[in-house]
């Protein structure tokens, strides 16, 4: 890593802990200089502007989740329900936890206002895509009936987050989920979508590998 | 301090309607509101103690009615479930999409940390409604036209999958406004999904 590399890496850092305490208003460019040190010239040669360094700090968390989960989803196409299970679960722990739940807030907060929220739904859908690929996979191999993967993925995820999200985001509860909770909540999410998209029996292919188990009550 | 009344403070609430519909959240201003009504700005502060709180106020009131109203029609019996859920979801996310209703769910989160709009948005409006959903969803199951599975779940699954394409977009202001026909391929779409993962094998 360059020293410029470095240096920006520490004016991140900084930036995010200060916009997650103080909220974007609360925190001034002269506040994250006197965080990092050294001069308000050398942070804005790095960040042109309070909103372009509030999107790429709030945004990093994401992108590395999203690099680390989506290799996770890649690598265990043996068993694409294990995997959808799996990465539920991740998924659900991660958008669950307070940081992300702050950013969300934030982002919501000062959407409409610094034309954030559009570089935010950009990263949704750039992580949404990998999953419609690893979906369409899914639906080339004949685990899951033929249908738009975009669509599917949008579902996938509005199904994840219906039980927890909303009342965490609204601080109704303040305790995060634990474990077995966001596990829960991921499996009933996600025995919902392998149900939605059960390939219907007569255009069934011979699936290979371990065979997608919907236990009926 | 004078006793506060209802007619006083449904008056502001008027008023306050008057003044967000004209100029929006943004721009509208407490001494614009004291300004229609008359009176004091320590009394309208008394009624309400900041503009988000009256803006909540009037926005939620009108919707979380409406809303009800559109989820009270749900009947349970009917001989095309689909027809049911399709007309249910285009009129509930017509009136949920609206430019106020969207306006009220963002202000709710931003302010969430800092005033209870959040928790009275959560608790009077989506929860009564969850519930009304929910004991549609239990008689459809109960008569056998769903597979048996917790209805509350299957009310948030289904709520949530009428939102999916939307959702992100509206809050993050991608798009500010939702027109009726663009609403009717995503409901179509988001029930058949729910039918699809309820249904009776």
């Amino acid at each position: 890593m360059s020293k410029s590399d470095s240096k920006r890496q520490v004016i991140l850092e900084s930036a995010y802990q200060l916009f997650r305490a103080q909220g974007f208003d609360g925190t001034s460019m002269a506040d994250i200089t006197s965080h990092v040190g050294g001069s308000k010239a050398t942070l804005y040669s790095h960040f042109p502007s309070k909103e372009e360094l509030f999107v790429e700090c709030m945004m990093a968390a994401l992108e590395n989740y999203m690099s680390d989960t989506l290799r996770h989803l890649d690598a265990s196409r043996r068993d694409p329900e294990a995997a959808l299970r799996n990465f539920g679960t991740s998924v659900l722990n991660f958008i669950c936890s307070p940081e992300q739940l702050e950013v969300r807030r934030l982002m919501i907060a000062e959407a409409a206002r610094c034309g954030s929220g559009k570089l935010f739904f950009d990263k949704i859908t750039a992580l949404r895509s990998q999953v419609s690929i690893f979906l369409a996979a899914c639906m080339e191999s004949g685990l899951l009936r033929r249908d738009d993967p975009d669509l599917a993925a949008d579902y996938l995820g509005a199904l994840l987050e219906a039980e927890i999200l909303e009342p965490l985001l609204l601080h109704v509860r303040e305790a995060a989920p634990d474990e077995k909770e966001t596990m829960l909540a991921a499996q009933r999410a996600v025995d919902a979508f392998l149900r939605a998209y059960a390939p219907t029996v007569s255009l069934q292919k011979p699936i290979q590998g371990p065979t997608p188990t919907c236990e009926t009550p | 301090m004078k006793t506060k009344t209802e007619s006083k403070r449904q008056a502001i609430i008027k008023a306050a309607t008057e003044v967000f519909r004209e100029v929006g959240f943004e721009r509208a201003s407490m001494s614009d509101i004291r300004e229609r009504i008359g009176g004091s700005k320590a009394t309208l502060y008394n009624y309400f103690p900041s503009k988000e709180k009256l803006f909540f106020e009037v926005m939620h009131q009108a919707k979380e009615l409406e809303l009800e109203a559109i989820t009270g029609k749900l009947d349970a019996d009917t001989d095309d479930l689909k027809r049911e859920l399709v007309s249910f979801g285009q009129k509930f996310m017509f009136v949920l999409y609206s430019a106020d209703a969207i306006a009220v769910r963002r202000l709710a989160i931003a302010e969430s940390r800092h005033s209870d709009i959040g928790r009275l948005s959560f608790e009077q409006a989506t929860v009564p409604l969850e519930k009304q959903v929910a004991e549609f969803l239990r008689k459809v199951m109960k008569r056998g036209a769903l597979r048996t599975a917790d209805p509350k779940i299957a009310a948030i699954h289904l709520l949530s999958l009428l939102e999916s394409e939307l959702l992100h977009r509206v809050l993050l202001g991608v798009i500010d406004t939702v027109k009726p026909e663009s609403l009717s391929g995503s409901v179509r779409r988001a029930v058949e999904a729910f039918l699809s993962g309820y249904e009776r094998r």
